[in-house]
């Protein structure tokens, strides 16, 4: 079990330290819980896919503009 | 309900849990209360049903202390228990403002002063930081709702695509940030006479100190104590003798933009809002809250962390603006000056202290967010590559975060030996890219901080929406009026009408 998580377990877990990580954090703060449970893919509406769409062409026009900046400026 | 000494394969000695944290009994020393104050559902809190095992973690347990350390704060009453939670609370809020007052955003707001004066500037900039503040507190909801960082939400809430995006997207944006960064620590330094390479190493040096910590309150400490010299600027300011009626007056009156709306000024005005607002900033913010270890009672906290911040860093760059501003008004032209030029140009009207105070300045601004930035990236990578990711982590175990961080410093750093780099304009062009780059960042966190499934009753309210979608408005805005400046110079003299 232990060899799935990335973050190590500690060497030297005291029953002190355990009882303490179990009060002290919530749940989804324990780094195992975290690593094993990961937020769900979101389901995107028409809307949301086409403003992904636009936020693409934004991002390909923009650096367009910022490359063409630098090389007028190289040159 | 638990088992010990589970020794594994490799002889790691592991508490194994099952099904037990909503049966565990409180123990005496366990103050906070698990209910919440904000009542929480969402898909993250609900996972604690799931009765997976849990594996206690190094992370895990100095998170713990830290928490307790609030949890028994918390619990007492009385105005000396709530200023200590106050410090032990704030950090993230002040760290990610002044981290933002780095080393191009100081030499942009000189080179505003001496370019512009304060007429137009002075409520400009104090509306960027207000604007900064709309975009952080989502990120302290953000964080303390999902305990997650911006970047891997990002992955599992849109797919790996747009996470590797957002990370590449950040690093590459960091990593130039971190270029002038260093650019600002060695002219900063230049000016007592430190040579360059000196400068830059011994800068690697103090983020490697600060790191060995493997902690991340102290890490956090050591850091907002270095930060808060970036209000050395203020008695620079003051040794200028500042006319504060004409100050009061920019203020409250807001005069035009000096010379119109031309290239120059559309990129000082972009220069100015990638100043205080950047993406770094969101993924660094959430990122250290989750690494805190806040929680949604810690939110009214996250707040007055984030406006003391911004508050902080306001004053820190008006006072900037107001140091160069005799340089404006005696008509020297501060068009192709580096930080230690400005110290050097301002010493007739400073005199010999001002000026070093103003270099010391500009190297504390490199410095911290050198160490920010980079430690923003790592977060980021931690998070889209699923490797651990915490200043709590001891070496071994965080080894691919810590790779990231001092790499990208290192490699920052090394590229600035090279002799010969036109400090200005790249100091203005890395704002302007990352004006160009919020949009999306913007976007991912609208949308997350809107999402009832992981935020449940934390979604934003609407006036808080409307200022969210204002801000990305000037900022898209703001990219855009660039775009034009780029391709048609002449449109904006039409814009502007001149």
């Amino acid at each position: 079990m232990e060899e799935q998580f990335d973050s190590a377990p500690d060497a030297e877990v005291s029953r002190e330290e355990f009882t303490s990580v179990m009060t002290a954090l919530e749940p989804d703060q324990i780094i195992s819980t975290k690593e094993h449970h990961h937020c769900p893919r979101r389901q995107l509406t028409r809307t949301e896919m086409l403003l992904f769409w636009a936020l693409r062409i934004y991002l390909v026009f923009m650096v367009g503009v910022v490359v063409y900046q630098i090389w007028t400026s190289v040159r | 309900m638990y088992t010990c000494a589970n020794v594994s394969a490799s002889g790691i000695f592991a508490l194994r849990f099952s099904h037990c944290i909503d049966g565990m009994k409180e123990p005496k020393t366990a103050p906070e209360p698990r209910g919440l104050v904000v009542p929480r559902s969402n898909v993250l809190n609900d996972q604690r049903m799931s009765g997976d095992d849990v594996v206690i973690t190094h992370e895990d347990i100095d998170r713990a202390h830290d928490r307790e350390r609030v949890s028994a704060t918390r619990a007492r009453r009385g105005f000396r228990p709530r200023l200590r939670l106050f410090w032990l609370l704030i950090g993230p809020g002040i760290l990610v403002m002044l981290g933002e007052n780095d080393g191009p955003s100081m030499l942009s707001y000189a080179a505003t002063g001496a370019r512009f004066g304060i007429g137009f500037f002075v409520p400009f900039i104090v509306l960027t930081f207000a604007m900064a503040c709309v975009v952080q507190e989502m990120t302290v909801r953000l964080g303390a709702a999902t305990h997650r960082g911006h970047a891997e939400l990002i992955f599992d809430r849109f797919g790996p695509f747009w996470g590797w995006f957002s990370m590449i997207d950040l690093m590459v944006g960091n990593f130039l940030t971190l270029v002038t960064e260093f650019i600002a620590i060695r002219a900063g330094l230049g000016f007592f006479g430190v040579r360059p390479a000196v400068a830059v190493c011994g800068a690697l040096l103090v983020l490697s100190i600060a790191l060995m910590t493997h902690r991340y309150w102290t890490w956090e400490r050591i850091i907002l104590g270095v930060a808060m010299f970036n209000l050395v600027f203020v008695p620079v300011a003051l040794l200028t003798h500042p006319h504060w009626g004409a100050v009061g007056r920019a203020l409250v009156t807001w005069r035009p933009l000096p010379g119109g709306l031309t290239q120059e000024t559309v990129l000082i005005l972009l220069a100015d809002i990638g100043a205080t607002v950047t993406p770094w900033m969101l993924f660094f913010q959430q990122s250290a809250i989750a690494d805190k270890g806040l929680t949604t009672r810690d939110i009214r906290f996250g707040r007055v962390d984030t406006v003391l911040g911004a508050a902080l860093a306001t004053v820190a760059a008006l006072a900037t603006m107001l140091a160069t501003a005799p340089l404006f008004m005696h008509h020297m032209s501060a068009a192709n000056f580096e930080a230690a030029e400005f110290a050097q140009a301002l010493q007739p009207f400073i005199g010999q202290w001002g000026a070093a105070l103003f270099a010391l300045g500009i190297f504390e601004a490199g410095m911290v967010a050198a160490v920010t930035i980079s430690t923003s990236s790592a977060y980021a990578f931690g998070e889209v590559a699923r490797r651990p990711h915490s200043l709590n982590l001891p070496f071994k175990q965080g080894r691919a975060f810590y790779l990231v961080l001092l790499l990208e410093a290192a490699a920052a750093a090394g590229l600035v030996l090279i002799p010969g780099i036109p400090l200005v304009y790249i100091v203005l062009l890395v704002n302007v890219i990352a004006v160009l780059a919020m949009p999306p960042a913007l976007l991912f966190m609208y949308m997350l901080v809107n999402d009832r499934e992981i935020m449940g009753v934390l979604v934003s309210p609407r006036w808080a929406n409307v200022l969210a979608l204002g801000v990305v408005t000037v900022l898209i805005g703001a990219g855009l009026l660039f775009g034009v400046s780029v391709i048609a110079p002449n449109a904006l003299a039409f814009i502007g009408g001149r």
